[in-house]
C-alpha cells in the first residue's frame, strides 16, 4: 500500500521516516526533551490508570479513606459480574456497537467519498452551489434537528433496528467536505491517463483513484469508526429495547442507575474503551500518513 | 509542415471518440456522472439533514409545545422570546469566553506535543500513541472518570487526595461555582480528549516541511531553536493551523456532552447548545422556541465562520478551483 | 411494517437502492427486534416505560406482574433515570410511543392531550385512595393518573455522630446550620443536600410558610420568609459544612452509608439499604422551620401510571392499569414494600403493610401524614426549572434573592399564562 504512494504524492511521509537531526538540539537537550515528554505522557495516562485501578477494586477500596495505589486483591471477578448482569445486556451491546460502527464506517466511506469526488472533479455548473449547501449543514447544531430527525426516522419504522442506527448518520457534510478537499489535491494526470485508456469517471474512480488513496480512506475510517462507536444520544432514543442498545447506552445505564456500583461502572467503561484502543494501535500509522495527505491542510 | 502537425495532434481525438462512442451516451456525460457520484449522498442529505432543518424552521414560527405538528402560528414571537432571554444571550457570552480560551490553548498544547514527539529519537511511536489514545475515549467515559474519580469533591477524589497531602481542604470542584474551578475540570477533560488528534495533524504537517528549508536557514545563520521555529516552522504550518483553528471553533461551538454530563443543573457554564436543551428542548418540550434559538445560533456561526475565513484565508483555495 | 403506507415504502426503497445499501437489508432486519413479540397470552401488545429504580429486584418484579396478566402481552422498558424524560418525551411524539408510562402529574401533559382520562377506572375505588393523591391527579374533575407509590423525602442522620458531637435533632434551619458546623470534621461533612441542592427547594419554601402556587394558581413562593430562607441557604452553602461534589446524588444513600456526611436529605425508599449498611445507627427528621413562624415539612413525591392518549391501544392499556394498579392489591403491596420502602396510596393496603409499622419506617409514615406536601399538578417542568435557577443563582452563586425571584416570576408567569390564560 505504502509503496504505491510516493508515485502519487510528492511527500508521503511515514511515521518511521529517518530523523532530521538538524531540527533538534539548541533549545532543549535530549534528556530535557525526554523528561518533558515523559511527564506529559504520565499525565495523559493518569485517567487510564484510574480506570484500571477502579475497575479491579471493590467499592470499599475505591471509596476508602486513604488512596490505594492499586487494589490489594485484584478483583477479576468484576469482569464476570459485568457480563452476567441480566438487566444490562453488556455483551450484546458490544456486538451491536461493533456492527453499527463497522457498517457506519463502510457506508460513510462509500457515500461520502463518491460525493466528495463528484464535487471536486466532475464539472457541473451548479457544483459550487451544491458544495455550499453541503458545507452549510456543518453550521447547524445537531441537537436542534434531533427531535424532527427522530420523528422522521421513527415514521419510517426504523426504531430498534440497525438501519435506524446507521443510515441517518451516513450523510455527513463534514466527511464529504474532507473527501472533496482531498480529491482536489489528487493528481489529475493519473485520472487523465485512465480516461485515455477508455475508462469513464466511474471506472477511473474505482480503478485508479481509490487504490491510490487507501491511506486517506484508512484515516477517515479510523475517525469515523471512533465516532460511530462513541455516539450516544442517537442510539439512546433509537435503541428502545435493550437488545438494540449500543455500548455507550449500556454504559450510561450503569452511571445513572439509582444506586451506583463504582466497580461495575469503571469495569464497563474500561471494556468499552478496549476495542478502540486496539483499533487505534493498529491503524494509527495509516492515520498519520493519511492525514498528511488530506485537504485538512486548508 | 503545419498541416501534418495539426493532423498528428488531431488524430488521437477521433480515434478515442470512435472507440468510446458505442458505450458512451449517458455514461460519458459529465452531468450524469456528477449526479451518479453525488446523488446518493445528496438524496440522503435532503431526507435526513435538510428535511429536519426545514421542519425546525417551520416549527420556529409556531407555538409548538409538546408537539412537533403544531397549528398555532405565532410569527416571530419565538425569536423575540429567545433574543430577549438573558440566559440565552448570556450563553453566547459563555461560548465566546470558552472559545477564546479553549481554541488557542488546545492549539498551543497540541502543537507543543507535536514538536516534542517529532523530535524524539527513541520510543517515538510509543509516546505518540500515549498522546493519541485519549481520542478513543467517549465524552461519556471521560465525564465519568473526571466526575467520579479525579475531580470528585470528596476525600477519595484523586485531586483532593493529592491536595490533602499538602494539608489543603477538599474542594468541591464542580458543585461550587466560586471560585469557578469547574472550568479547570471542563478544560482539562477537553484537552485530554482532543489534543492527541490535533497533535497528529501537526505531526503530519511538520513532516511535510522540506528539509531544504532548514538547511538553507542554517546556511543563512539562523540559530536552531526559537529562530528556526519562528521563521521556518510556524509559517510552514500556517495552512494546518488555520484548519485546526476552524475545526476547534466548530468543536467549541458544538460543545455539549461534557458540559451536560459534568455540570448538571447549573445556571453558569452553559454554552448555547446546553442552554437550548434546558430552555426549550429537553424536559420543557418547547420545540418552537428551541428551533428559533437554534436558527439564531446557525446564522451567528455562519457569520463567524465567513469572517474567520476572510481573515485567515481558509477556503480561498476552493473558489479558484 | 405492513402498516406503513405505500408512499413510505416507495421512498424507502428508492433511498435504499440509490444509496447502494440494499445489501444491508437482511442485516437490518435482524436488528428490528422491537421487543414486542413473545410472552404468554394472546392478542394485544402493550409497551410500558419505567425509570430505573435503584433497588435490586424492582425490574424483575415489574416484569413478573406483567407476565401474570393474561389479556395482553406487556413489554417493559427499563430506562435509566437520567435519560428517562428525554427518551419518554421524544418517543411520545412518534408511533413508537409507549402505551403506558410512569411519570409525575403535570398539567401540560393533560392540556396537550398526551395522557388519557382514567376517571372511569379510578372512580369506583376513589375513596380508598389518599385524597391528596386523587387531588394531585385531577384536572377539571377528571382523574388522569393512578398513583402507584408515595415517596416521602426527609433528613436521615447518624445517631452516633450526633451524640458524639452533642447535637440535638434540629427543628429550625438555624439549628440545622449549627448542627452541620458542629458535625463537620476533616473526614466527615455535617450535611448533604445533594450536589445541586434542588431537592430541598420545595421543603424550604413550605417550611417558610409559603407554597409554590396558591389555590388560584398564582405565584405563592415570593415571600419575605422564602427570601430569608434563601439567605440562610447561601450561608450554609458557603460555610464549608456541606458535602459538595459527592459522586452520588442525594437520592442515593451512599454518602451517608459511606460516612461522608452525618446528615443527608434522602427518601423513604432508601431505608432498607441504610438499615443494611448502618444497622440501627440512624434516624429521620423533617425539613426544619425555615423561619420561626413556619412549619416543618416533608416532600411527598412519588410515581404514577399514565396511559398514552394517542397510543394505538388506549382501552387495552387502561384495562392493564386497572388490573395491576387497582385490582391486584397483592402486587401493589409487594411493589411498595418488598424492595425500597414506599407508602401505598391505597388506605386498605397501607393499613396492612406490616413492614411500615415499626421503627424508622413507622416514623416515616408519621412524618408523611403530619408534615407532608404533595405535588401540585399545576406546577410544571418549566416552573420547576425556574426555581432551580433561583437556587443556582442566589444560593450557589451570590445573586440577590429578590432579583433572582423576580426573574423566576417572569418565567413562571409566562407559563401560567399559557396554561391558565
Amino acid at each position: 500500500m505504502t509503496t504505491t504512494m510516493p508515485e502519487v504524492h510528492k511527500s508521503a511521509p511515514t511515521s518511521d521516516k529517518p530523523l532530521r537531526v538538524r531540527r533538534g538540539g539548541g533549545v532543549m537537550s535530549s534528556t530535557g526533551l525526554y523528561i518533558a515528554t515523559g511527564v506529559a505522557a504520565l499525565l495523559f495516562l493518569v485517567p487510564f490508570y484510574i480506570l484500571v485501578r477502579n475497575a479491579l477494586s471493590t467499592d470499599a477500596e475505591i471509596t476508602g479513606e486513604t488512596w490505594k495505589l492499586f487494589p490489594t486483591d485484584i478483583q477479576w471477578g468484576n469482569i464476570s459480574e459485568l457480563f452476567s448482569d441480566e438487566t444490562v445486556p453488556f455483551g450484546q451491546s458490544l456486538w451491536n456497537s461493533a456492527v453499527v460502527a463497522t457498517l457506519h464506517t463502510a457506508g460513510i466511506l462509500l457515500v461520502c467519498s463518491l460525493a466528495g469526488y463528484g464535487l471536486a472533479r466532475i464539472p457541473y455548473k451548479h457544483a459550487n452551489k451544491i458544495f455550499y449547501a453541503v458545507l452549510g449543514t456543518l453550521m447547524v447544531p445537531t441537537a436542534v434537528t434531533f427531535v424532527p430527525s427522530f420523528v422522521l426516522v421513527s415514521s419510517l419504522g426504523w426504531v430498534d433496528s440497525y438501519r435506524g442506527l446507521i443510515i441517518p448518520g451516513l450523510f455527513s457534510g463534514f466527511t464529504c467536505f474532507l473527501f472533496r478537499q482531498y480529491f482536489l489535491g489528487f493528481p489529475k494526470e493519473l485520472e487523465e491517463a485512465a480516461r485515455v485508456d477508455g475508462l469513464g469517471y466511474w471506472g477511473a474512480y474505482w480503478r485508479v483513484v481509490v487504490p491510490n488513496s487507501l491511506n486517506f480512506f484508512a484515516a477517515i475510517a479510523t475517525i469515523t469508526f471512533i465516532q460511530g462507536w462513541n455516539s450516544f444520544l442517537w442510539p439512546l432514543v433509537i435503541g428502545q429495547d435493550p437488545s438494540a442498545w449500543t455500548v455507550q447506552v449500556a454504559l450510561s445505564s450503569y452511571m445513572t442507575n439509582q444506586t451506583v456500583n463504582f466497580h461495575l461502572i469503571f469495569m464497563a467503561t474500561a471494556i468499552s474503551i478496549l476495542p478502540l484502543v486496539f483499533v487505534f494501535l493498529f491503524l494509527q500509522r495509516w492515520l498519520v500518513q493519511g492525514i498528511a495527505q488530506t485537504g485538512i491542510k486548508g | 509542415m503545419s498541416t501534418t502537425t495539426a493532423r498528428d495532434l488531431a488524430r488521437p481525438a477521433p480515434a478515442k471518440a470512435s472507440s468510446a462512442k458505442p458505450r458512451r451516451g449517458l455514461r460519458g456525460s459529465a452531468t450524469f456522472n456528477f449526479w451518479l457520484f453525488t446523488g446518493p449522498f445528496l438524496i440522503g442529505l435532503a431526507i435526513f439533514v435538510y428535511a429536519p432543518i426545514l421542519w425546525s424552521l417551520w416549527l420556529s414560527f409556531f407555538e409548538a409545545r409538546f408537539t412537533v405538528t403544531p397549528d398555532k402560528f405565532v410569527g416571530f414571537d419565538n425569536y423575540t422570546y429567545m433574543l430577549t432571554n438573558d440566559d440565552f444571550v448570556g450563553s453566547l457570552g459563555t461560548f465566546t469566553v470558552f472559545a477564546a480560551f479553549i481554541v488557542p490553548t488546545t492549539w498551543a498544547f497540541s502543537l507543543g506535543l507535536a514538536l516534542l514527539v517529532n523530535r524524539l529519537r527513541f520510543m517515538r511511536a510509543f509516546f505518540r500513541s500515549v498522546f493519541f489514545l485519549p481520542t478513543a475515549c467517549s465524552y461519556v467515559a471521560a465525564a465519568l472518570i473526571w466526575k467520579m474519580s479525579i475531580f470528585s469533591g470528596v476525600r477519595f477524589g484523586l485531586m483532593n487526595t493529592v491536595l490533602g497531602w499538602f494539608g489543603i481542604e477538599n474542594i468541591a470542584w464542580l458543585a461550587d461555582p466560586n471560585p469557578p474551578w469547574y472550568w479547570l475540570v471542563i478544560v482539562s477533560a477537553r484537552l485530554w480528549l482532543q489534543s492527541g488528534f490535533y497533535m497528529i495533524l501537526f505531526i503530519a504537517a511538520l513532516q511535510n516541511i522540506p528539509d531544504e528549508l532548514y538547511e538553507a536557514a542554517a546556511i543563512d545563520g539562523a540559530k536552531p531553536g526559537w529562530q528556526t521555529f519562528r521563521y521556518i516552522t510556524l509559517p510552514q504550518l500556517r495552512a494546518t493551523s488555520t484548519a485546526v483553528v476552524l475545526l476547534l471553533l466548530i468543536a467549541a461551538y458544538q460543545a455539549f456532552d461534557e458540559f451536560f454530563n459534568l455540570l448538571s443543573k447549573t445556571t453558569w457554564g452553559r454554552p448555547p447548545l446546553v442552554e437550548l436543551y434546558y430552555k426549550a428542548l429537553g424536559e420543557s418540550q418547547d420545540y418552537g422556541a428551541g428551533s428559533a434559538g437554534a436558527l439564531i445560533l446557525t446564522v451567528l456561526i455562519c457569520a463567524v465562520t465567513l469572517l474567520q475565513g476572510k481573515i485567515m484565508g481558509f477556503g480561498r483555495g476552493d473558489e479558484s478551483k | 411494517m405492513s402498516a406503513m403506507s405505500s408512499s413510505n415504502w416507495d421512498r424507502r426503497s428508492v433511498l435504499r437502492a440509490a444509496a447502494g445499501l440494499a445489501a444491508l437489508g437482511p442485516l437490518a432486519a435482524c436488528g428490528s427486534n422491537n421487543g414486542r413479540g413473545g410472552g404468554s397470552g394472546s392478542g394485544t401488545n402493550l409497551v410500558q416505560y419505567f425509570h430505573a429504580y435503584g433497588e435490586p429486584g424492582t425490574e424483575q418484579a415489574i416484569k413478573r406482574y406483567a407476565k401474570a396478566y393474561k389479556d395482553a402481552n406487556v413489554t417493559t422498558q427499563w430506562i435509566t433515570s437520567a435519560d428517562f424524560e428525554s427518551k419518554l418525551f421524544s418517543t411520545l411524539l412518534t408511533d413508537n410511543a409507549p402505551d403506558l408510562f410512569e411519570f409525575h402529574p403535570q398539567i401540560q401533559m393533560v392540556r396537550s392531550g398526551q395522557v388519557a382520562d382514567l376517571t372511569d377506572i379510578i372512580d369506583p375505588v376513589k375513596d380508598d385512595f389518599n385524597p391528596a393523591d386523587i387531588k394531585s391527579h385531577t384536572v377539571d374533575g377528571k382523574i388522569y393518573g393512578v398513583r402507584m407509590i408515595d415517596d416521602p423525602q426527609f433528613f436521615f442522620y447518624r445517631k452516633s455522630m450526633l451524640e458524639k458531637a452533642n447535637v440535638k435533632v434540629p427543628t429550625t434551619l438555624d439549628e440545622l446550620m449549627e448542627a452541620a458546623a458542629k458535625l463537620t470534621t476533616p473526614k466527615v461533612k455535617g450535611l448533604y443536600l445533594g450536589n445541586d441542592l434542588h431537592n430541598v427547594i420545595n421543603p424550604m419554601i413550605w417550611s417558610a410558610g409559603a407554597d409554590t402556587l396558591d389555590d388560584k394558581n398564582e405565584i405563592a413562593y415570593h415571600t419575605d420568609g422564602v427570601i430569608e430562607g434563601l439567605k440562610k441557604m447561601r450561608k450554609l452553602f458557603t460555610s464549608g459544612d456541606l458535602l459538595l461534589g459527592a459522586p452520588t446524588e442525594s437520592w442515593d444513600p451512599s454518602s451517608l452509608n459511606q460516612g461522608l456526611c452525618a446528615i443527608q436529605w434522602c427518601g423513604m425508599w432508601a431505608m432498607p439499604q441504610i438499615q443494611d449498611a448502618l444497622g440501627d445507627d440512624w434516624g429521620i427528621f423533617p425539613f426544619p422551620k425555615t423561619i420561626d413562624s413556619g412549619k416543618q415539612s416533608v416532600y411527598n413525591g412519588g410515581w404514577s401510571m399514565f396511559v398514552n392518549a394517542k397510543g394505538k391501544n388506549v382501552e387495552a392499556a387502561k384495562e392493564y392499569v386497572k388490573w395491576l394498579w387497582i385490582d391486584q392489591k397483592e402486587y401493589q403491596e409487594d411493589w411498595a414494600t418488598s424492595y425500597g420502602f414506599h407508602i401505598p396510596p391505597r388506605t386498605s393496603i397501607a393499613e396492612k403493610a406490616t413492614k411500615l409499622k415499626s421503627g424508622n419506617a413507622a416514623e416515616g409514615v408519621m412524618l408523611f401524614n403530619a408534615f407532608g406536601h404533595f405535588d401540585n399538578i399545576g406546577w410544571t417542568q418549566a416552573m420547576i426549572t425556574a426555581l432551580e435557577d433561583v437556587f443556582a443563582n442566589c444560593v450557589r452563586k451570590n445573586m440577590d434573592p429578590e432579583a433572582a425571584l423576580d426573574k423566576a416570576d417572569t418565567a413562571v408567569n409566562r407559563e401560567l399564562k399559557k396554561l391558565f390564560g
